[in-house]
């Protein structure tokens, strides 16, 4: 249909809305609530327009256009709407932009600018001063920050219907906040991050562990490890800089090497050796009658959700630990041994696209290691350690690279190291929604049957859709897979258990959409649009690799000849598997 | 003085409330608005909170949220009599922030309860003095709410007078 925008006749979709139509027309009305895919609530008041007819101002991201509408994004009441909307919100808002995290990338810092908003006009409204909420072992609410716009309650409801956070309170005392106001580490949060990469200003940030690598870094008494999580080589290249969903391994293993760790090591070692473990636990379940659908265990988010809001079906989960944390217990018993390190004196850091890692590598239960060396050594109780003593997010990664006057772009592109840095492309896809089911495949397929699958790429688990499913041809038997991301997605495969009418064998779960590569730890923004680029990258780190199956990668393999002699044998099932927690 | 018991309520009445709501629209706030009626603080306590959304299969934040927003709900214990001063702008033109003031030195609550804090409970649990925007009664302001009773053109005396007699009513049994 036609529609004058700024008196320039244009055509608009129909059922577009106006803020949708003035974007085809090259005209960016700036909008802060608005958040494509994610929320649409109309709070902000900042997309406002003129419409000719129109008694008020419309908010141009909710009103759909009409036929002959003449729209005037430009007008002086609109701008001065807007400009005065953004200055209304400024009046609650903190002042401490300089000392942010969000310094830099934040949307209402970007639109503050962009509107010339070059004084204070309004004075402080609310009476209370929140607290920042640092309950949490993965993420900090900062409440004085918060603008109510509502992204992050959108997606905790919408997208992962975990609910943690809604508004609370009315007029001046709304805010965003938990049950009975307690900390986010007291409720049933999942930790899962999409709040902080949805937030549009530094109200919700992962809990920053840089200061405690750091020091790591400068204890000469220290050994310090780092992993890196598949999804991660993806991302940061974003973050310094460059074009979405840039493939940067090798200069990432670089630039870590000069951040100062010992070795750089590669999660998706680990990720190979989760596949060897739970396709083996798959088929002894299909082979002995063991509780199916398995589903998969490698995403943080998922666990805590399943163990808050099903925990009647954690039998279904995989006992596999995940990557993150079989890495941690082997490099701090094989490793340690192979290389004769004291294990106390290995510290292990992970790079993970998650926030939920933070709280997983603190989980009791996550020192396999300390408890495999507290005979041996004959360790005290104050000596405990972690299998991962630190997280970082992409994020943070960043930011130590810019703080240490790291030039990402001029870096060489350097190996892993060796013994735990060889990787197949199955465990490079782990960072992709339906990567850790066709890894799973690549290796079931040969376990079952005896051969190889007759080509290594399963395109039927690839793709974006919320849910999807394959029947997976095993010389004749025909197994049925699903895969679902978001935690929404998730909830559906459950109830179905629930109510027995699920007819798969093997489930893969990932909490984040687009799974890992759209973390709550990764680069902001993250979009579909940036997703689906970090996705190609991904899959085409796979096909480039000489080794595609996990159980062809000849560090797993010496893993096993070495030192845990085979796949769910009595080492695994220490120092690799895990139990679950009921918290209903 | 009479004690009232902090007691949230039993699972059987808390179950006969919400079966008699269910399936209706906007179940929540009427559940919510009969379980505060039935306690004898005149309150929401955590726990009912946190029963009331399990029962009825709502997510916590949203009982909090709907809790929260409604002014007529109570998170804290009430006390026996509820002073409610009106502080919308006809009545504050009137004088009902000395009103306000009178009413907190009666009570023998040091400061009026104008602050960000939207109630005030005496600490024997006798009276509870909150502050409205408006009762929509701007013709006869200043008004005052004691007990669900409105009295219109308060004055410092007539105020003294209602709740002299208040404070002298015998406790109900």
């Amino acid at each position: 249909m036609e529609v004058r925008i700024n008196n320039q006749t244009v055509q608009a979709a129909e059922g577009s809305t106006i803020w949708q139509a003035c974007r085809t027309a090259g005209i960016h009305v700036p909008s802060l609530c608005y958040l494509k895919d994610v929320s649409q609530n109309a709070s902000c008041g900042v997309c406002v327009v003129e419409v000719k007819g129109a008694r008020s101002l419309l908010r141009s991201c909710i009103t759909k256009v009409t036929e002959g509408m003449e729209i005037f994004t430009d007008s002086p009441r609109a701008m001065k709407a807007r400009k005065m909307n953004v200055e209304l919100l400024l009046a609650n808002h903190s002042q401490d932009c300089l000392i942010c995290d969000r310094n830099g990338n934040c949307e209402l810092q970007q639109l503050t600018f962009t509107l010339g908003i070059n004084t204070r006009r309004f004075e402080r409204t609310r009476k209370e001063h929140y607290m920042k909420d640092e309950s949490s072992l993965s993420l900090v609410r900062d409440p004085e920050k918060c603008i109510l716009c509502g992204r992050c309650v959108a997606v905790c409801s919408d997208l992962q219907n975990v609910k943690a956070i809604d508004f609370a309170g009315r007029g001046l005392k709304t805010r965003v906040s938990t049950f009975l106001d307690e900390g986010l580490g007291l409720v049933a949060c999942t930790n899962c991050g999409q709040c902080a990469l949805v937030c549009p200003t530094g109200a919700i940030t992962e809990k920053s562990a840089v200061g405690d690598v750091r020091k790591a870094l400068q204890d000469p008494g220290k050994v310090v490890l780092v992993q890196t999580a598949p999804a991660v080589r993806v991302g940061i290249g974003e973050a310094m800089g460059m074009p979405y969903g840039s493939l940067v391994t090798g200069q990432m293993v670089a630039g870590l090497r000069r951040l100062g760790f010992s070795k750089v090591f590669d999660t998706d070692f680990a990720a190979d050796l989760t596949i060897v473990e739970e396709g083996n636990e798959l088929l002894r379940r299909i082979n002995n009658g063991g509780i199916l659908p398995m589903i998969t265990s490698c995403s943080p988010g998922w666990i805590k959700f399943i163990e808050h809001f099903y925990p009647e079906q954690l039998g279904h989960l995989s006992t596999c630990k995940s990557p993150q944390q079989m890495f941690g217990a082997v490099a701090k018993t094989y490793y340690a041994e192979k290389t004769g390190t004291d294990p106390r004196k290995i510290v292990v850091v992970s790079v993970m696209p998650c926030t939920a890692k933070k709280y997983e590598a603190r989980r009791p239960e996550m020192d396999g290691a300390f408890q495999y060396w507290k005979e041996k050594m004959n360790l005290s109780e104050e000596e405990h350690f972690f299998d991962v003593d630190f997280s970082l997010t992409t994020r943070e990664l960043a930011r130590m690279f810019r703080e240490t006057g790291i030039e990402f772009l001029q870096l060489p592109k350097e190996e892993f190291d060796s013994p735990l840095g060889e990787s197949s492309g199955a465990g490079v896809i782990f960072g992709s929604t339906g990567g850790v089911m066709e890894a799973a495949l690549r290796t079931a397929y040969e376990l079952y049957t005896g051969k190889p699958p007759e080509g290594v790429d399963f395109y039927a688990v690839r793709g974006v859709e919320g849910i999807r499913e394959a029947d997976i041809n095993l010389n004749g038997t025909i197994v049925k897979v699903a895969v679902a991301h978001t935690l929404k997605n998730a909830g559906i495969l459950l109830d179905q258990i629930r109510n027995g009418t699920s007819p798969y064998t093997f489930i893969e779960v990932m909490t984040c959409p687009g799974g890992c590569l759209g973390g709550g730890g990764q680069p902001i923004p993250t979009n579909a649009e940036i997703r689906e680029k970090r996705a190609a990258s991904i899959y085409l780190e796979d096909k480039h690799k000489t080794i595609r199956k996990s159980h062809k990668n000849p560090e797993i393999l010496s893993l096993y000849k070495e030192f845990l002699v085979e796949p769910l044998g009595e080492k695994s099932h220490h120092l690799l598997h895990t139990h679950y927690v009921e918290r209903g | 003085m009479e004690t009232l018991t902090n007691t949230p309520l039993s699972g059987e009445v808390l179950d006969e409330i919400i079966e008699k709501h269910r399936g209706r629209p906007g179940m929540l706030l009427t559940t919510l608005e009969e379980v505060q009626e039935k306690n004898p603080l005149k309150y929401l306590p955590c726990e009912t909170l946190t029963e009331v959304s399990k029962k009825m299969n709502i997510p916590y934040t949203q009982v909090y949220g709907v809790a929260t927003f409604y002014s007529y709900f109570n998170l804290k214990p009430q006390g026996k009599h509820t002073v409610v001063v009106c502080r919308g702008t006809a009545c504050h033109t009137k004088g009902s922030k000395a009103l306000l003031d009178d009413v907190a030195a009666i009570v023998g609550i040091g400061r009026g309860a104008d602050g960000s804090d939207s109630s005030y409970t005496t600490s024997d649990n006798l009276f509870t003095v909150r502050t409205v925007a408006c009762f929509g009664q701007c013709a006869q302001s200043p008004v005052v709410e004691v007990d669900g009773v409105i009295h219109s053109n308060v004055n410092t005396q007539k105020l003294l007078k209602i709740m002299n007699r208040i404070k002298k009513e015998k406790p109900k049994k």
